[in-house]
């Protein structure tokens, strides 16, 4: 039995997206609860800053900690990135290597 | 001696694809380091710890004792954690994020002050970093788990 190229190509890109897309809602969820952090840090830093629990210095410091804190981020996206490109490469492998399979009638792969 | 070839050219082409197909099939593909499950609890515990101690900071309930306390035990941790995380391959960027979280700490203990909400906001965004690399390398690890069981299926 042949393999059906055009046919296995749409299968491929099928599985590929379908192992992406969770990474893709966790790295929404992510951003979003990263943004949300940093708003609720800059209200903290005003609000401290105003009732006088804080002093200039600390302002200088914490907005300091927090763009230092944005390597970190690109390592947690370039994680994401990698998890997702990983799941959808081996999920079209997965359904080359069962079409492989199918058309030679053993279970090599 | 003009010898004639015994497959054809598009014979050998063929199996030359095949043989790739077959050998990428055979190896999956790896680009990120497996998950850890006590990577993932240790991490926890210390983002828990960090939110109390915060809570605590903010209404002026840490002492100096404690603040102390506090910093020294999480620099042990993320230590402990960045000398795990070397263990593993392909994980180049968790030991990064690690590192970033060691001198968060360490700035923040430098600094002196209480680790109040207004203070702590690239610590606690460096540790929501870690948890998501946790959760993307669980994810993934879920997943090929069930690659392999519906491929070993007869």
């Amino acid at each position: 039995m042949s393999i059906n190229i055009s046919q296995l190509i749409q299968s491929m890109l099928g599985a590929a997206t379908g192992a992406a897309k969770g990474h893709g809602e966790d790295l929404k969820n992510y951003l979003e609860a990263r943004a949300k952090l940093i708003a609720e840090g800059a209200a903290a830093i005003a609000s401290d800053r105003l009732e006088g629990k804080i002093n200039d210095d600390d302002v200088t410091f914490a907005f300091d900690q927090i763009k230092e804190s944005e390597k970190s981020a690109a390592a947690a996206v370039s994680v994401t990135l990698k998890a997702a490109a990983q799941d959808a490469i081996n999920a079209a492998l997965n359904v080359a290597a069962s079409a492989i399979n199918t058309a030679v009638g053993v279970a090599i792969l | 001696m003009n010898r004639s070839p015994i497959f054809s050219r598009g014979t050998v082409f063929a199996a030359a694809v095949l043989c790739w197909a077959i050998l990428q099939v055979g190896c999956s593909a790896v680009l990120v380091a497996s998950y850890d499950e006590t990577t993932d609890r240790l991490l926890t515990d210390l983002s828990q710890k960090t939110e109390t101690a915060v809570v605590r900071a903010d209404a002026g309930q840490l002492s100096a004792q404690d603040q102390e306390t506090f910093f020294s035990e999480s620099l042990g941790t993320v230590r402990t954690l960045k000398a795990r995380s070397a263990l593993f391959a392909k994980n180049e960027d968790e030991i990064a994020a690690l590192a970033q979280l060691e001198q968060r700490f360490e700035a923040l203990q430098k600094h002196g002050a209480p680790p109040r909400t207004s203070l702590t906001t690239g610590l606690r965004g460096t540790l929501l970093d870690l948890q998501q690399i946790q959760i993307a390398k669980k994810r993934s690890s879920v997943f090929s788990a069930g690659l392999k069981k519906s491929s070993s299926k007869p």
